[in-house]
């Protein structure tokens, strides 16, 4: 299965929210919706999922229109909910229905799913009786509970302990490994990048960055390097890069583990690494290909 | 279809493992139960004014009969009465008039006043001539006919003064004056008096029913908002089969839970009604007829209102901004309880005519008109047809509202706003 969003935009009233949002992501794979807050990332999730129409754009399932009541989707929203005075196998098994699962399946189902993510001792209580972890993977649980093929999850590590986000890591990879079509939007960078091949960082309302995770990465550290000197901070540094190097290498940023540069054109790595060797008044630490974070790459992209 | 029975079983479940809802089914109908048999245990024979069935030894009933005296004289009411001009010949017309109360004779007004002040009596009359009197009493009740049966006593003692006065012969007067008519009555129609009071009953039970179980369909509408399981709901589901299947499970329970009450009052009136003198027949025996409106213009137009509570509902996302948005529906409820109650006694004015057209009203209103008023078949089909496409058009209209507040939470939404949203949509 593929399936294609192709130039979404939307607006509220005189606010355009999307301004020409595409993507795409087949079955076994994830796809991380990244952005900051109000970068209209839950916008497109609700617009997939027909909460929403969009102003124009189109959606597309294998090259056919998508419409999301017509197969199994879990979806976690943002704003999570479900019926805090109702029992919690009772509920998980109409959601089931209500996505056309039969009965019985609908109870096996929710039955496996509480008893992944352990919280199978609860099926009889009343969601309001659980603590919100548990209620957070209740949730999850029903998103689960129809056997989707597509799963949309928004923000779903939030208010997990790290215990219950190893589950939860663990259930998402399961997903992933039986050919779903994942797509996670989340704050968290470190389970984009543990989760997801291919990423969509969205900018008001537009995509700023978008393709191969790991090719990204590749593309954005190209020609560039890491380089710290003993006893001195990558502050103190740049500013002796500035001193003894200014016609070998241009300033790009600072990490945590020194100063990123780039050559300049015509400048070999040999050729720089026998400069900074001659320079007495600092050592090397450091000389290493720049292999940048996926935080890096969102800050540089979106965070202006 | 299906998807519309699983969210009617689910939310007609709500109904039925709610606590309140299920104790005050069982409570009423016990209640109501019981209260039928209550002249097997106490004796309400004087308050239904029905005879007693003496049974026993001819010496037991005189013993009865004995202690009864005994009471009547520590019960009975008491009335003073002032004659100082000897108005009044023959003072045992009195005692025919007033049954069941002593007369004491007073001497003047002062003293008549003080047996009042300190309830020696409950009430006096000082005959001032055979026109004019002066009644006394310490608190007046709203159905105190004491005077009415005084100023008949006066009037008669007037009629014998005038005829002594005029030479004419009080007996054969009175025999003229009074002559009983004889009339046989032939009800071709409907006798209004007969059914007024189940139908008073049933546009009282089918207004309160609107009342409550509409507020909670609109209630269990606004819960979905205000814990955030819409989004999942109508992601699932087309919001359509969501609304019809909250409002059919709220009817459900509704007329399940009157169904239920109703049944075990007319069960045990039904074992006790010779008990009773068949004095409840004017409440509880209903004609099929008047029933089956009931049933379809009472149920047609709870599902009216339940629609548009669910659309009120929806235009909050807080339960307690819930009396803002459904105001304006209930002061039309209330608008239209108050018509037809007070219409009531002439079923067939053009305004119950108009009101059991109009499908705002016509739940109560034609009912009433198939009860006590004339009304024909065309006229009982066509108000059905137009409940029945306007349900269908509220339906329509509270699924709209529905999905377009969906996500809109926060402040209450103005039913202006919402239908301006909807036009421009």
């Amino acid at each position: 299965m593929k399936l294609e969003v192709i130039n979404l935009t939307k607006s509220f009233g005189e606010t355009n929210v999307l301004k020409g949002i595409s993507f795409s992501v087949e079955s076994g794979k994830a796809l991380g919706l990244l952005g900051r807050n109000g970068a209209g990332k839950t916008t497109t999730i609700r617009i997939l999922m027909d909460v929403f129409h969009a102003n124009s754009g189109e959606i597309r399932l294998d090259g056919k229109p998508f419409d999301p009541r017509r197969i199994q989707i879990g979806y976690l929203p943002e704003e999570r909910g479900l019926y805090p005075k109702r029992q919690i196998l009772e509920q998980m098994v109409y959601l089931a229905m209500l996505r056309g699962v039969n009965r019985k399946n609908a109870a096996a189902n929710a039955k496996r799913w509480l008893e992944r993510l352990e919280v199978s001792q609860y099926q009889d209580k009343l969601l309001e009786t659980l603590s919100k972890g548990n209620q957070q993977k209740v949730q999850l649980a029903s998103t689960l509970v129809c056997d989707p093929e597509i799963v949309i999850l928004d923000e779903p590590f939030s208010g997990l302990d790290p215990v219950n986000s190893q589950i939860l890591q663990d259930v998402v990879q399961e997903l992933i490994h039986n050919g779903k079509i994942v797509i996670f939007s989340s704050h968290q960078m470190s389970y984009v990048e543990e989760f997801c091949e291919d990423i969509v960082i969205i900018n008001h309302g537009e995509v700023v960055l978008s393709g191969n995770l790991d090719t990204i990465k590749r593309d954005f550290g190209k020609d560039q390097l890491v380089l710290n000197a003993i006893d001195h901070t990558p502050d103190d540094f740049s500013q002796l890069i500035v001193h003894f190097l200014p016609d070998l290498v241009h300033i790009t940023g600072h990490s945590k583990d020194g100063v990123i540069v780039r050559p300049c054109e015509g400048v070999t790595r040999h050729e720089l690494l026998s400069k900074l060797a001659q320079i007495q008044d600092f050592t090397i630490e450091r000389f290493e290909t720049y292999k940048p974070s996926l935080n890096d790459i969102f800050v540089a992209r979106a965070g202006e | 279809m299906k998807r519309f029975f699983t969210i009617y079983e689910f939310e007609l479940k709500s109904y039925i493992k709610n606590k309140s809802f299920t104790i005050t089914t069982i409570l009423l109908a016990v209640l109501l139960c019981a209260a039928t048999f209550l002249p097997r245990f106490i004796d309400m024979s004087d308050m239904l004014g029905i005879e007693k069935n003496v049974t026993g030894t001819e010496e037991d009933s005189k013993n009865s009969k004995d202690s009864s005296d005994d009471d009547d004289i520590d019960d009975t009411t008491k009335i003073g009465i002032v004659d100082e001009k000897g108005i009044f010949k023959d003072t045992t017309i009195f005692k025919q008039a007033f049954e069941d109360t002593s007369i004491l004779a007073m001497k003047n007004e002062t003293e008549l006043k003080k047996a009042v002040k300190s309830e020696k009596v409950s009430a006096g009359f000082d005959i001032k001539d055979d026109l004019h009197y002066e009644y006394y009493v310490i608190n007046r009740d709203m159905y105190d006919d004491n005077q009415a049966i005084f100023e008949s006593l006066l009037t008669q003692v007037h009629q014998q003064i005038y005829c002594e006065k005029k030479g004419i012969d009080y007996a054969s007067f009175s025999a003229e004056y009074d002559a009983p008519v004889s009339c046989t009555e032939k009800i071709l129609g409907k006798d209004a008096g007969d059914n007024y009071w189940y139908c008073y009953a049933l546009v009282m039970i089918i207004f309160m029913m609107i009342i409550l179980y509409g507020v909670m369909v609109a209630t269990s509408v606004t819960v979905e908002k205000s814990n955030r399981s819409i989004e999942v709901l109508v992601t699932s589901v087309d919001a359509k089969y969501l609304l019809f299947g909250k409002v059919f499970a709220g009817a459900t329970a509704a007329v399940l839970q009157i169904a239920l009450v109703l049944a075990a009052t007319l069960t045990g009136y039904h074992f006790n009604h010779t008990l009773w003198g068949d004095k409840l027949d004017m409440i509880l025996k209903i004609p099929g007829n008047v029933l089956a409106a009931f049933a379809v213009f009472g149920i047609g137009g709870f599902l009216f209102y339940a629609f548009l509570y669910g659309a009120m509902g929806a235009l909050v996302s807080k339960t307690e901004d819930l009396n803002k948005s459904a105001g304006s529906l209930q002061m039309l409820i209330m608008i239209v309880y108050f018509i037809v109650m007070f219409q009531l006694p002439t079923p067939n004015s053009i305004i119950m005519k108009i009101c059991s057209f109009l499908p705002f009203s016509s739940y109560s209103a034609m009912f009433v008109r198939i009860g006590m008023g004339s009304v024909t078949a065309t006229e009982v089909i066509t108000a059905a047809i137009i409940l029945f496409l306007s349900i269908f058009g509220a339906g329509w209209f509270a699924a709209r509202i529905y999905r377009m507040g969906t996500l809109r939470y926060g402040n209450p939404i103005r039913l202006t706003s919402a239908l301006k949203n909807l036009k421009n949509n």
